[in-house]
């Protein structure tokens, strides 16, 4: 009985499955036999038409809220890739388009051909169309079949060429970086960020695609929105770069070269020879310096941040948005001369010299020397050594230095007063590095390698610093450099850069040269200024910071024509303000201050007596630096360049403020310019008398439209007033 | 010839012919187990074709996931089998009250998040503790059920039953989760409906269901996507056009195929993205289009073979709680294929049900073979 009920309840749950699977059945049956055709038809009719959602770039602002780079909505006609495959409906639609774009025919051939435009958008025939054109071509939709007026997006620079080299430039997709963006979601008519931030920062920059499908007929027309997906635009980017600062510093930078392309640098009379002959007797007296680049770096030393970064020759980074055929693209920005050989290296523009620089470093890389030879304990600040005005290493023997197999003499500098090289007499750390005893640190070289059984202690030291390494700024192809060692001189060997004997190892010698930083010694002016910021704020090597802040898209404008409304702005991640420490380097308290006492006296004095009064290498240059304008402590450096000729000689200058409440520190590197007091560091003496407010600096300006019919990469932009560079003996020859 | 089955030597052959025929591992039901395996090969099949042309990267990607979660499956398959049903009798509370703090975590969480949440997110996969109610539930319900030995359902007994199935029915409504509450529901009246209860008791759950729709739509409960999709049925000139074209696509994907189909990976429709999630909401569309009506009727044949062989199963059962187990597992496969196949064949709204076995997703894929693990312990141990 029991088990019966339990059956026919069983069989109502069998009853209800066997309706529900019948109903399910039955509808099946109907649809695929009796609905099939006219299923099968509406699916024929129906087409997808998918058109992608351009996402804005995201902007760039500097340090205050200036808007560096933004966007301008411009119209386009594209045609759909359809249409064109068939050739004479190409040959009709071209046709029919030229004449209302202005575009002649065989340009749209041109483009059909060239296979750099996505199949999956409109290929387009012409950019930058005025509103009315395309109306007038909407409205003929029907004689212009597969004719579609597009949105698309141009980069504005409103104050351009201001950092043109840190913000960068845009251009297209390149056959060596497609399957890269292809493969991250993006179109090949993309413009991409090639240099700077634009390419750095590309991934926050560029945002994600959205799209919208419609259910079109026949005829193209849309029936119904199927689905929409929206386009995340890109993130906004801030700089730590101070535009009032980067102006000046370009300003100052560009000005300064011009002033020492007038100067000339002077043969020097051959001691040897009784003072009757020049040295380089092929040459006449006086040879002009060609100063034909430099840069210029600003980093606050307590965080890292840069607060400007510039580089000369400098270009309109506008250029790259002006749709420039390729002939007056190369006008502007020429890769060959007019005999067709490559361009003259110093001539290159494109470079960002402030990171990409591959420069000696001259004396100013004494003060690492220096705290390599206090750390390892080869010294210590009461050690005095007596500068006779030449070295002689200790560790080879007679025999050889007299055969000339090893260059065993190193000589100072020579003294203007004397033609011959200087000579200090009894110098320690600090005087060493005030008057830039070559003589002390030749001696440093020798001993840390001598003394230290032949390990590469002097490279490890250097390292610290950051020299040989990424200094990780946020933007592209910044330069390593080189910390001369055995493995870069075979390397340098194997590519051929120097001779076979040369490079069979690591010779005392090397590291005598390395010592005054000169010989393989290799870093940008950007690794110089993180390296004197690590000596202002005693020991905390900074990682150079270019990014103060990512914020997500919609920060609104101002009401400040060409600022941004940053108190609106909503962060996409969250800034470190503190900055990063790569790494702190314990030395003891009083060896940092022995450091900064001697490239205090750089700057004030005084010099040292010998066989006469020796002033140090800025103290005539600073001698009227007032003394409300920020404290320093610099040191100069010239490096040599080719043939040694005086005036190849390239001036390096790097200082840093005393006062923690105005943290800066200053590089500069002017190529071809002379001494490391004449060049870089009256640049760098205007850059800090701007900086305490004593020098007016020029307000910064939305720039008004570029000129096209120019046919220069940037406009020259000099101050307007050159009293800040001068010292005490202009135009002097100050000893280095 | 001479060797009859008789005199075959008694350690010889397969198994230990030693053991009692009642040995619950010589009885175990081989073509539920068969068409369970062939359904879940032929989901793995189905997965690929419907999803291989939407992901650029690697158009195994969903199988693959797929063949991983039938394998994890079948591993808690036959964890569920070696146990007595009995098992599950004391521990039934236990894994209901689990089930329902986990629930009630996803709600918070839901609400800390300021986002509907249907799952946890664990690393490589999601864990939906829908579905997860759906076996702990039937548990507890038919445990419950079971401790009253008598042929009717007590009017206080049936109160209770309701009780339980609406906790985890509330959470998974509020989830949003409509499609899993009504898996809950209609396990819920079938289990009772065999444990006796009377006809208006029957009437009085449906009154309920209906009237907890309507306050959820009421109330904003449901979320929007939820509502479109019913009104796209109801009303297809008013409705959010993306819902309703996918399920118009389903239906043109089916319809398409004709009688024999257009052959494997040869259906426009499944191959194109016309029909969003297809591999886990419409796998129904893309075996119509592809394999036409006879393999449409082949896959649910399975199922119904499957709904059969559970159906003796409860029929079989040497006790109350196994009939009730099985009637469960019976209710949910039934009503969760209907669901999806009628959805796909535009006869329901879309809700988010998987067809079982042949749906992508791990939850689910994990909680059939468990549930049919249930319903093969109940006939591997039905002689005592």
């Amino acid at each position: 009985m029991a088990a019966d009920k339990r059956a026919a309840r069983l069989g109502v749950l069998a009853l209800v499955g066997m309706l529900m699977f019948s109903l399910v059945g039955a509808r099946l049956w109907f649809l695929q036999t009796v609905e099939q055709e006219a299923l099968q038809a509406e699916v024929d009719t129906t087409k997808l038409r998918t058109v992608p959602l351009l996402p804005e770039r995201g902007r760039i602002f500097d340090a205050e809220g200036r808007i560096l780079a933004d966007n301008d909505r411009v119209l386009a006609v594209g045609v759909d890739w359809q249409v064109l495959r068939d050739s004479d409906n190409r040959a009709e639609i071209f046709r029919r388009l030229s004449g209302w774009v202005d575009v002649p025919i065989e340009e749209m051939e041109a483009r059909f051909e060239s296979e750099v435009y996505s199949p999956f958008l409109p290929m387009p025939v012409a950019e930058d169309i005025d509103e009315r054109t395309a109306i007038a071509i909407q409205e003929r939709f029907e004689d212009l079949p597969g004719v579609q007026i597009l949105e698309q997006s141009r980069r504005v620079y409103p104050y351009a060429p201001i950092a043109s080299h840190v913000i960068g430039y845009m251009g297209r997709i390149t056959a060596e970086t497609k399957d890269f963006y292809q493969g991250n979601g993006y179109y090949l008519n993309e413009r991409v960020g090639q240099f700077g931030i634009e390419l750095s920062m590309e991934e926050d920059l560029h945002g994600a695609w959205g799209y919208v499908t419609y259910e079109v007929d026949n005829a193209s027309r849309i029936v119904r929105e199927v689905r929409r997906v929206p386009p995340i635009n890109g993130n906004d980017v801030q700089l730590t770069i101070d535009l009032d600062q980067q102006q000046f510093a370009e300003q100052a930078l560009e000005t300064q070269l011009k002033l020492r392309q007038q100067q000339v640098a002077i043969n020097p009379r051959d001691p040897e020879k009784n003072f009757e002959e020049f040295v380089f007797p092929e040459y006449p007296r006086e040879v002009p310096y060609k100063a034909p680049a430099g840069s210029v770096v600003v980093q606050n030393y307590q965080n890292g941040q840069i607060i400007a970064l510039a580089s000369y020759p400098t270009f309109d980074n506008r250029w790259f948005e002006a749709d420039l055929g390729g002939g007056k693209f190369d006008e502007i920005f020429p890769s060959v001369d007019a005999n067709g050989e490559p361009i003259d290296p110093d001539e290159s523009i494109l470079v960002n010299r402030a990171i990409q620089g591959r420069y000696n470093l001259g004396s100013t890389f004494k003060p690492f020397v220096a705290f390599a030879a206090l750390d390892t304990g080869l010294m210590g600040v009461d050690d005095y050594y007596r500068d006779e005005g030449s070295y002689r290493m200790e560790s080879v023997e007679e025999d050889k230095c007299n055969d000339g197999l090893v260059r065993c003499v190193y000589r100072n500098a020579t003294c203007s007063g004397t033609g011959k090289p200087c000579v200090y007499g009894a110098v320690d750390v600090e005087t060493a590095l005030a008057v830039s005893s070559d003589a002390f640190f030749y001696r440093i070289g020798e001993l840390i390698m001598t003394q230290n059984d032949f390990q590469p202690i002097l490279q490890e030291e250097l390292r610290k610093f950051g020299f040989g390494s990424d200094p990780g700024i946020e933007l592209p192809y910044a330069f390593d450099g080189t910390v001369p060692d055995a493995e870069l001189k075979a390397l340098y060997g194997e590519r051929g850069v120097i001779g076979e004997s040369e490079a069979s190892g690591y010779f005392t010698g090397d590291n005598v040269q390395v010592a005054i930083g000169q010989g393989l010694l290799s870093a940008s002016p950007l690794q110089l200024a993180v390296g004197y910021s690590t000596i202002a704020n005693k020991g905390y090597v900074m990682k150079p910071e270019i990014i103060k802040a990512v914020y997500q898209p919609g920060v609104p404008d101002s009401a400040i024509q060409g600022y941004a409304d940053l108190t609106e702005a909503k962060l996409a991640s969250e800034p470190n303000i503190a900055g990063e420490v790569v790494r702190q380097l314990p030395l003891a308290q009083e060896s940092w201050e022995e450091i900064d006492r001697g490239l205090t006296r750089v700057i004030y004095g005084k010099g040292t007596t010998s066989d006469f009064y020796h002033s140090t290498t800025g103290e005539n240059l600073f001698y009227y630096y007032p003394e409300s304008a920020i404290p320093l402590a610099g040191k100069t450096g010239t490096a040599q360049g080719a043939g040694n000729f005086p005036w190849n000689d390239s001036s390096a200058f790097a200082a840093y403020s005393r006062d923690p409440a105005r943290p800066y520190t200053v590089s500069a590197y002017l190529e071809k310019a002379g001494y490391g007091s004449q060049a870089a560091a009256p640049v760098v003496k205007c850059m800090f008398l701007q900086m305490s407010g004593i020098t007016q600096a020029d307000p910064v300006r939305l720039s008004d439209a570029l000129d096209t019919s120019s046919t220069v990469a940037a406009q020259p932009r000099q101050l307007s007033e050159t009293s800040c560079y001068d010292g005490r003996f202009s135009n002097v020859l100050t000893s280095e | 010839m001479a060797t009859s089955f008789l005199s075959r030597r008694p350690d010889s052959g397969l198994g230990n012919i030693g053991a009692s025929p009642a040995d619950p591992s010589r009885n175990v039901d081989w073509v539920l187990l068969a068409v369970q395996f062939a359904l879940t090969v032929i989901g793995c099949f189905v997965v690929f074709s419907a999803s291989r042309t939407r992901i650029s990267a690697d158009p195994y990607a969903f199988a693959t996931r797929q063949v991983v979660f039938a394998i994890i499956a079948t591993v808690v398959m036959f964890v569920v089998m070696s146990v007595d049903y009995e098992f599950w009798k004391d521990r039934a509370r236990f894994l209901y009250g689990l089930s329902l703090v986990i629930l009630a975590l996803l709600f918070l969480l839901g609400i800390a998040s300021g986002e509907d949440r249907i799952s946890f997110d664990l690393g490589p996969f999601n864990f939906q503790p829908a579905e997860m109610a759906k076996f702990t539930t039937l548990l507890m319900l038919a445990a419950y059920l079971a401790e009253e030995r008598s042929e009717e359902v007590s009017y206080a007994r049936f109160l209770g039953g309701l009780m339980i199935v609406g906790a985890p029915a509330v959470l998974v409504i509020i989830q949003p989760d409509l499609g899993s509450a009504s898996v809950l529901v209609s396990m819920a009246m079938g289990v009772l409906l065999v444990a006796g209860a009377k006809a208006r008791y029957i009437a009085l759950i449906t009154l309920l269901s209906v009237s907890t729709v309507l306050a959820a739509f009421v109330g904003r409960l449901v979320n929007d996507y939820q509502s479109a999709r019913i009104r796209a049925l109801v009303n297809p000139n008013a409705a959010n056009a993306d819902d309703l074209y996918q399920a118009e696509n389903a239906m043109r994907a089916i319809g398409t195929g004709g009688l024999w189909g257009k052959g494997w990976l040869q259906g426009p429709l499944t191959n194109g993205r016309d029909i969003p999630v297809m591999w886990a909401d419409f796998p129904f569309a893309a075996i119509g289009e592809q394999f036409g009506l006879v393999g449409s009727a082949v896959v649910l044949g399975l199922i119904v073979i499957a709904l059969v062989r559970i159906w003796r199963i409860a029929h079989l059962s040497r006790d109350l709680l196994g009939t009730y187990f099985c009637a469960g597992v019976f209710s949910m496969v039934l009503w969760q294929t209907f669901q999806n196949v009628a959805m796909t064949v535009k006869i329901m709204p879309v809700t988010g049900l998987p067809l079982p076995f042949i749906s992508y997703g791990g939850s689910g894929l994990i909680v059939y073979f468990a549930l049919f693990g249930l319903a093969q312990s109940v006939h591997m141990r039905r002689m005592r």
